[in-house]
């Protein structure tokens, strides 16, 4: 029997969401905590929630504020908030001004009252919001280090948790940090012209967190922390499932040429300009979507109505699969996204419903709302392993710049290592005419027909049509005739073969 | 002039409307807590005119101090305006022996109207001062 069972230090959970995961599980119950950010970061709005959170969850709490917000102003900007309930104030939340007493009184006052707040209301939870009012009257960085604390000791002894709010900047080491359990930060940057909220813990005693910046934003339902994938998953939630079987795509000939399917919890890029036919193999996709193997449509441009009505063209009846409960189209929309955010609403719709088929349409989407950019790589790779874990075969659109003729890039550096398998799509030109092309760039574990396939899309979806027989340089966008290579534009007259 | 006590503890509101009272003409003494008000209440050399109070306080809150003043024979008679950032409701459960409430956030005019009305009615209800005798 390991030792160390049972000695597992009891946790106050916030009940915010995305918070307890970056803590591992909640603060710890009895210690003390700084919340600091600059104004407007979100301070008041997550110490209240955790309130409220605790109350409901049957513990009490006290809200004890130096120079801040009204009372009165606080709750009525809190009222709209979904957390917040009047009922329980003040019998198990209470709120008062310790101004007076620490005008009157100084820190020795202050303390006084806090030590009389949590045994007289029974408080499990405290918050001393206006930390910096306190700091201000201490005459000497030991004095003020001196009341934390006795505030600390205190708390401690009466197994109340405690969150102390300051204002200033995410920066120095300040006297006061090296002397409470830990360190929270909420800072909101400007990025160009947007803005993101983020939180970071910088010291956690007695436990791990989940290091660096995650992004959150403040909502009806108060703030919403979304932890950083590559932090989350740096290990995968599950196992990697061993390779399993095929999984049609849906495109007969695209069936054809990779041996049945892509394998089972693998992950497929489709590059392509548009309008060639990626959303397409996507709808093909998800339309063999059953109760078995569950789909998912997560998008940023067409709109559920107008995907539902563009897969009734080509005959796929996704709006029966959604009412059967087979198919999930989640829309986008193009805003101002979080990157996380978006991860964190896949990842929980493909958990919720055991999501086996996922179409993401596309990779755009994801690197638009990133702030930063140089994330991407490891953001993807960790995503993948992710889905992997979870069994999801997935496929990724991503849409490439030039239309005809432009080298072909990938999109995010290191793409093979990310991903399984990748299909290249491509407008061609052949004697003065566009066509189409698709190519198996890669294909794990599998072999596949490299052979370059023209395609076309019918009432009926894509078909596969063929190779190209008898042209090179094809996927440069400008078929040239392999019987005259060394002549740039001089074209056969013969047609590829069907 | 008439005394009112005020009792707060959110310093920026007792500074607000101790200031207004005072602009109003009245005699105003402050105290952030219900056991402050106590204090002031004791030291005070009349018995003041009407007391405003808060009702989420440290030590000793609006309804503590409302009961303490009920019990005390000088100050039970003292009429109570009683100010919460509550609905009356979650305050009338635990008392009700108070002539008005005023939900936080209220404006300065309503405060005055409340203060002044019961000032007002005090004044009509109190017996009339026996007339000086003619000389």
């Amino acid at each position: 029997m390991d030792d160390r069972q049972g000695m597992e230090l009891e946790r106050v959970p916030s009940g915010i969401a995305g918070l307890d995961t970056v803590l591992r599980g909640g603060f710890l119950k009895g210690g003390v905590y700084i919340i600091q950010g600059v104004p407007g970061a979100g301070k008041t709005i997550l110490a209240n929630q955790m309130c409220f959170n605790h109350v409901a969850a049957g513990g009490r709490a006290a809200y004890v504020t130096l120079l801040a917000e009204s009372h009165s102003r606080m709750l009525q900007h809190l009222r709209p908030m979904r957390f917040f309930d009047e009922t329980v104030i003040p019998d198990r939340l209470y709120y008062i001004s310790g101004f007076g007493t620490l005008e009157d009184d100084g820190l020795k006052g202050l303390r006084d009252l806090l030590q009389r707040e949590i045994r007289k209301h029974r408080a499990s939870l405290l918050i001393l919001d206006g930390l910096v009012a306190a700091q201000e009257t201490a005459a000497s960085d030991r004095e003020f280090k001196k009341f934390i604390h006795e505030v600390q000791m205190y708390a401690a002894m009466n197994d109340c948790t405690v969150l102390l709010l300051t204002s200033g900047n995410p920066g120095p080491v300040r006297a006061e940090h090296t002397m409470v359990d830990g360190l929270v930060d909420l800072d909101d940057r400007v990025y160009e012209v947007r803005t993101e909220r983020s939180l970071q813990v910088r010291k956690f005693r007695g436990s791990g967190s989940l290091r660096g910046r995650h992004p959150f934003r403040i909502t009806g339902d108060g703030l919403v922390i979304y932890p950083r994938i590559e932090a989350q998953f740096a290990v995968p939630s599950h196992l990697e499932q061993p390779v399993g079987a095929q999984v049609a795509t849906g495109v007969e000939g695209l069936d054809r040429i990779v041996g049945g399917g892509t394998f089972a919890g693998t992950t497929t890029v489709l590059m392509g300009p548009t309008g060639i036919g990626k959303t397409n193999i996507g709808i093909h996709f998800l339309s063999r979507s059953s109760a078995a193997e569950p789909g998912l449509h997560f998008g940023f441009y067409e709109t559920p109505a107008r995907l539902r009505m563009k897969a009734a063209a080509l005959g796929m009846d996704l709006e029966g699969l959604e009412a059967q409960g087979a198919l999930e189209i989640l829309w986008q929309a193009q805003g101002e996204n979080v990157l996380d955010e978006l991860a964190h609403t896949m990842l929980d719709a493909i958990r919720r419903r055991g999501v086996r088929r996922l179409f993401v349409d596309g990779l755009d989407g994801f690197m638009e709302s990133s702030v930063h950019p140089e994330r991407m790589s490891r953001f993807f790779s960790t995503l993948s392993n992710e889905l992997r874990g979870l069994g999801v075969t997935a496929f990724f659109t991503w849409e490439t710049r030039d239309l005809i003729g432009a080298p072909l890039q990938a999109p995010i550096y290191g793409v093979s290592a990310l991903v399984e398998n990748m299909i290249v799509l491509r407008y061609v030109e052949v004697e003065a005419r566009t066509r189409r092309l698709l190519a198996v760039a890669k294909l794990r574990d599998s072999g596949f027909d490299p052979a370059l396939q023209e395609f076309r899309i019918t009432d009926k979806g894509v078909e596969i049509i063929g190779p190209f027989n008898g042209y090179e340089g094809m996927l440069k966008g400008y078929a040239r005739s392999s019987d005259n290579p060394g002549l740039p534009g001089s074209f056969s007259s013969k047609r590829p073969s069907r | 002039m008439k005394t009112i006590l005020l009792v707060e503890d959110e310093f920026g509101i007792a500074t607000v409307l101790g200031s207004i009272l005072e602009e109003e003409g009245y005699h105003v003494l402050v105290a952030a807590n219900g056991q402050q008000a106590l204090s002031r209440l004791a030291e005070a050399p009349a018995v003041p005119d009407l007391v405003v109070t808060d009702y989420m306080m440290p030590l000793l809150d609006g309804v503590g101090l409302a009961r303490a003043l009920r019990d005390e024979a000088a100050w039970q008679n003292i009429p109570i305006v009683m100010m919460s950032a509550l609905p009356e409701a979650a305050v009338r459960q635990e008392f009700d022996d108070y002539r008005a409430f005023l939900r936080k956030p209220f404006s300065i005019p309503a405060f005055l109207h409340r203060v002044t009305t019961i000032l007002e009615e005090e004044q009509t209800d109190a017996p009339a001062a026996p007339s000086a005798p003619e000389t």
